[in-house]
């Protein structure tokens, strides 16, 4: 077999050649083209249709000027509804990380709260939502509960079970130290439960926009808020304003989660999730 | 072997060292190590807990059977582990030698019989962080560096007041100085299970525990951690039962190899190995070796019939 390698021809040499790694930079062609591409078909559509139907979708160039004429109007909108959003999900997936901390600790609260967590959940938020309202008025109160309920039962069944998933060798280890339950608890369980933990955050952070926008649409002509002002321009068929909140829905989504990834990247670099496959 | 001086145990130190192991001098650094710790040292080590040195480690009709199983784990066991002694458990798997481990090691209740660490009870020897458990996987704690992990012993139970080696010693003595800051994805399965090994050194332990430590890596890399196991406990001596389904391993590393059988998991026989120590690569590979691991094959072979199921049997 290696004899006969030299007197090959260039074609059957070639794979012996290493090979680069296949780490694309962000700004080669091979990233950036294929959803560009898309981008560049899907806005050629949307204008044929904006042009046919004026009713339907406003015009690209509206929707941008829009956003341009009024930047502060659609600022403090964005700034209400991420206040709202942030605020829900601090409460929501905090007080879920200590319920699952207390959880796993004493068997008798698990076995109490579990059902009524998995009612909470499986009960459509929105429906509770007027009566949150009427509860708490139209002020942040029953945006920021309902952020907090729509974000809380991912946290509390992913932490309970990374709670849970230590190898049983470490157990071991810890248990022949005569190690206390606290430290158990700190050294081993909560570190072990991170990326489950950062995997719901990941899921949740995106779910509080949910939240608060829908929390907005039924507690309309409140506060504010691009919830509030997508329902009210929406009646009034001011279509450019509709999507111009849609877009700031949108980039504070992709901002959520980037806040989320840089956070994973910072406290999960030892986890089989963040190295980059060679 | 077990020596029971009268003026106290014998100090690891004073056995000959190897001067050839993996055929190289003694590196500097383990020598330097020698020196640092000097004799003194080495007494407050080993002698600590009064009454505590001599003694054994003995089992005895030691009975467990899991919840809903029809036969025992492990049926009227006796094992006696003198002190600083190196004992192998090998037998067919099912034969509950991890288990006993586990027994002894207090992980795991029993149903009857009893277990007795130097005069104390499994809980009472962690208790005092004076029980070492070497796993089968490293069981290292992923976002701690390797020298954090080295360290883990010490800031776990700090009740316990038991005085420990350096990481930084204990990693030098296991050939990973280097590595001290890097985290455990970023090494190998060896240099993991070296690290679990330093760990478990740290405390100085009374007893070693060690579930078949070697058993996930290849060959060479095997042989290469028996002969460093060795010389860490050469220097660091403390009693070990160290379980493994290797012939070879067992013998390499043991003073004794207690052969069990399965169902219900027993002890078949005890065979002592009358190999040199302290041993290097020559002995062994020596021819003596060899003829102990087929007296151990055929040992095993009897102990397998004996608890072999009956569809084990059928002949080929």
């Amino acid at each position: 077999m290696a004899a006969p390698a030299p007197t090959r021809d260039g074609a059957s040499v070639r794979p012996a050649v290493p090979r680069r790694p296949r780490r694309s930079l962000p700004l080669h062609p091979r990233v950036w083209l294929p959803t560009t591409v898309l981008v560049v078909i899907l806005g050629v559509a949307w204008s044929v249709i904006a042009d046919a139907h004026p009713y339907i979708l406003p015009r690209l160039s509206e929707v941008g000027w829009t956003l341009v004429d009024e930047p502060l109007l659609f600022l403090e909108n964005t700034w209400s509804t991420l206040q709202i959003a942030l605020t829900g999900v601090a409460s929501g997936a905090g007080s879920a990380f200590l319920l699952a901390l207390l959880m796993s600790e004493i068997s008798m609260v698990r076995r109490a709260l579990m059902p009524l967590a998995v009612v909470l959940n499986v009960t459509p938020v929105i429906a509770i939502t007027p009566a949150l309202v009427v509860a708490f008025g139209f002020g942040m109160t029953p945006k920021v509960v309902v952020t907090a309920i729509i974000t809380f039962f991912p946290v509390l069944i992913n932490v309970t079970t990374g709670l849970r998933s230590i190898p049983t060798p470490v157990l071991h280890v810890f248990e022949t130290l005569h190690a206390s339950r606290t430290e158990v608890l700190f050294r081993l369980r909560i570190p072990s439960s991170l990326p489950y933990t950062l995997a719901a955050l990941r899921v949740v952070f995106p779910l509080s926009v949910v939240g608060a926008v829908v929390a907005e649409f039924v507690a309309a002509g409140s506060s504010g808020g691009l919830g509030t002002m997508i329902r009210n321009s929406a009646a009034t068929a001011r279509l450019d304003h509709v999507y111009a909140a849609i877009a700031c829905l949108a980039a504070m989504g992709v901002l959520l989660l980037v806040l989320v990834t840089v956070v994973e990247r910072r406290l999960l670099f030892w986890h089989e999730s963040q190295q980059t496959p060679s | 072997m077990a020596s029971r001086n009268p003026r106290g145990p014998p100090l690891p130190h004073f056995r000959p060292l190897s001067n050839d192991i993996l055929g190289t001098p003694v590196p500097s650094s383990s020598t330097l190590e020698g020196k640092t710790r000097g004799q003194t040292s080495s007494r407050t080590a080993f002698d600590r807990p009064p009454g505590m040195t001599g003694g054994h480690i003995e089992v005895h009709g030691l009975t467990k059977t899991y919840e809903g199983a029809s036969r025992a784990a492990l049926e009227s066991v006796d094992l006696t582990v003198p002190h600083r002694r190196f004992v192998s458990l090998i037998g067919p798997s099912g034969c509950g030698k991890s288990t006993l481990l586990r027994v002894i090691a207090g992980l795991e209740s029993f149903d009857s019989g009893e277990v007795n660490l130097f005069g104390a009870t499994p809980r009472e020897l962690c208790r005092r962080k004076a029980l070492g458990l070497v796993p089968q996987t490293p069981a290292l704690l992923p976002w701690l560096t390797v020298r954090q992990n080295v360290a883990l012993p010490t800031r776990i139970n700090r009740r316990a007041r038991r005085s420990a080696e350096s990481p930084d010693t204990l990693l030098r003595s296991v050939g990973l100085e280097d590595a001290a800051n890097r985290y455990p994805h970023e090494l190998s399965g060896g240099m993991l299970q070296r690290v679990a090994i330093a760990r478990a050194f740290g405390l100085r332990p009374d007893v070693l525990l060690m579930d078949e430590p070697f058993s996930a890596l290849d060959e060479f890399t095997r042989e290469a951690l028996q002969l460093q196991l060795l010389e860490l406990w050469q220097r660091r001596a403390t009693t070990v039962v160290f379980v493994t389904h290797s012939v070879h391993e067992a013998i390499t590393l043991s003073d004794e190899i207690v052969v069990m059988s399965a169902r219900p998991g027993r002890v078949h026989r005890v065979l002592p190995v009358d190999l040199p120590r302290p041993r290097d690569r020559q002995v062994v590979t020596g021819p003596h070796m060899y003829a102990l691991e087929s007296d151990v094959r055929v040992c095993l072979q009897s102990a397998w019939e004996a608890g072999a199921a009956p569809d084990d049997l059928i002949p080929l």
